[in-house]
């Protein structure tokens, strides 16, 4: 806001005065609501570190699992009980509000599957597979905490971005500018006002004469 | 060799020929060269062996690692129809019995894969013809659209009762577990009783089956103690071995390894049997357990062989030597594309 273009009148500086009120709330309020969310953000990333950590070591598990099973029943072996199951994992996504960001939470039908409920017989199988198929449960379990916690982080980061520009933007420009357009309106009306009482004077003393 | 004389020439030549064939496969230093080596020196040393004509088939349609599986599945198919048309007459029936597990596989796999909506030319990929159902009755069920069109097509064959018996109740479930173990035991129990009807050589056959079963019996229950199940595990239990379904059920409830080896052990005969239960107090990863387990069948299988060599066994244990030579060399191959490290593919060798 260019100096220039301000009105100086009194209604003016009313208005300003109830901006810079107003600008300086919601600094206070931002300013929280980035420190909570930082907190928020700390919090989960312990979490976050362990959750990708741990579906690193699934994931090497079920490669591995998986040359495992290539080795000893081939790929014939695999693909055929492979082909047997038939469910797949169902998502349910709920959300839930941290300090106004909303974050997905994330709920899946059962992964892990016992024995007798993957689909393929055990008479007609080996230990292998079942190691396999185990190793995929955990790790599809693994990529849905993951999904939710990754995501989860993904939002409150861009949030308190979000958040920092503005409490910047407040902090650097806003409040700075409407505390000097205020300061310039209460100069040119104290001016006004010194010139208006020395107009005043001169009246009266020519009058006088 | 006393009561040779009493057997036919025909018998004689079959066992012979399936002796030469079995001293023909591999030797455990072949597969211990071979751990040494990479994986296009594999691949060559597979093609300058008996599987060239298999290869040099299918390397149009496959390339890479696939096309040693296929071209050594093909050839385990090719192999083991062949054995089944020079067997002459008893032996030509117990092996045909003996080979017709591959039926199953092949059925399921089939039924699997229509249920899963994959084509026809990818479930062809991954049937391996070596039962009764040779290519082309596969290759005739394969188009058909829909399971039950298929269960119809084998109207006829030993598999269609139990298959129209469960099939509804797979159907509404989502899962065939529960038809492919009954069609195991059918598989089973059919072929007990083959051997049991009174036919000449029939308990040597018998024999050959129970230890099958005992084995198999045992790898279920350690696989469900792996698992921790502990529902009833009858339906997992195949009858004719030395446990019985209520041994079975009991075993699988009992939590404490000693106690679990101690009570198997008093159930079980067989000498090699018995004393690698004895080294499974300690706890060991259910892969070494079913590895050693495949591995003690095999030396007893090879035994009963000595013992009676002109009989059924030489020709069953030619089947399962073979089935694990190609194991092995798949293995090998397959182990070495996903670079396991050599230790861990001996660990997974049949030798």
């Amino acid at each position: 806001m260019a100096l220039r273009d301000i009105k100086p009148t009194r209604s003016e500086l009313i208005n300003l005065k109830r901006k810079i009120q107003l600008s300086e709330r919601g600094y206070k309020i931002l300013k929280m609501k980035r420190d909570g969310l930082i907190l928020e953000f700390f919090k989960i990333l312990a979490n976050a570190k362990d959750t990708r950590g741990d579906l690193l070591r699934k994931y090497a598990k079920a490669v591995e699992m998986m040359a495992v099973a290539n080795t000893v029943e081939g790929a014939i072996g695999v693909k055929s009980a492979a082909f047997s199951v038939k469910e797949v994992p169902q998502i349910i996504l709920k959300s839930k509000n941290i300090m106004g960001v909303v974050v997905p939470q994330i709920e899946s039908s059962k992964v892990r599957k016992s024995l007798v409920d993957r689909g393929y017989g055990v008479l007609g199988t080996s230990t292998v597979i079942d190691e396999t198929a185990s190793a995929f449960e955990e790790l599809v379990e693994s990529i849905i905490e993951s999904a939710e916690i990754e995501t989860t982080m993904k939002r409150l980061l861009d949030e308190i971005e979000k958040t920092k520009r503005r409490v910047n933007a407040l902090e650097y420009k806003v409040i700075p500018e409407l505390t000097a357009a205020r300061d310039f309106i209460k100069m040119r009306l104290d001016e006004m006002e010194r010139e208006e009482l020395f107009r005043m004077k001169k009246i009266k003393s020519r009058n006088t004469a | 060799m006393v009561g040779v004389k009493n057997i036919s020439a025909p018998y004689i030549y079959v066992c012979t020929r399936m002796r030469v064939r079995k001293a023909k496969l591999l030797p455990k230093e072949e597969y211990m060269r071979m751990l040494n080596m990479s994986l296009p020196e594999i691949t060559r040393l597979i093609g300058e062996t008996e599987y060239k004509q298999e290869i040099d088939e299918l390397a149009t349609t496959f390339k890479g690692i696939d096309l040693i599986e296929v071209a050594l599945s093909w050839n385990l198919a090719k192999e083991y129809q062949k054995i089944q048309e020079i067997t002459p007459g008893n032996l030509k029936q117990f092996t045909h019995a003996y080979l017709r597990r591959w039926d199953i596989q092949n059925v399921l796999t089939i039924l699997r894969g229509k249920m899963q909506g994959v084509k026809a030319g990818k479930i062809k990929e991954i049937l391996v013809p070596a039962g009764s159902l040779d290519a082309n009755v596969l290759d005739r069920l394969l188009p058909e659209e829909s399971i039950e069109r298929i269960i119809d097509a084998l109207k006829g064959h030993r598999m269609y009762p139990v298959l129209a018996r469960e099939y509804p109740a797979a159907k509404e479930s989502g899962s065939f577990s529960r038809m492919e173990n009954e069609l195991y035991k059918q598989f089973y129990a059919e072929i007990l009783a083959e051997g049991e009807g009174g036919i000449k050589g029939g308990n040597l056959f018998i024999d050959f089956i129970k230890l099958d079963i005992d084995i198999k019996n045992i790898k279920t229950l350690f696989r469900l103690r792996a698992d921790t199940f502990k529902e009833d595990a009858r339906e997992m239990h195949i009858l004719g071995g030395a446990l019985s379904a209520t041994d079975f059920a009991n075993l699988n409830n009992i939590d404490d390894q000693g106690e679990f080896i101690d009570q198997l052990k008093a159930k079980i005969r067989q000498k090699l049997l018995l004393s690698l239960l004895e080294e499974m107090r300690t706890e060991k990863t259910i892969r070494d357990v079913e590895v050693r387990l495949t591995r003690v069948q095999l030396e007893q299988m090879e035994r009963m062989s000595k013992r009676n060599p002109i009989s059924i066994h030489p020709i069953l244990v030619y089947l399962e030597k073979k089935k694990y030579e190609v194991f092995n060399l798949r293995a090998l191959a397959r182990g070495k594309e996903s670079k396991l490290p050599s230790e861990k593919i001996a660990e997974y060798l049949v030798v």
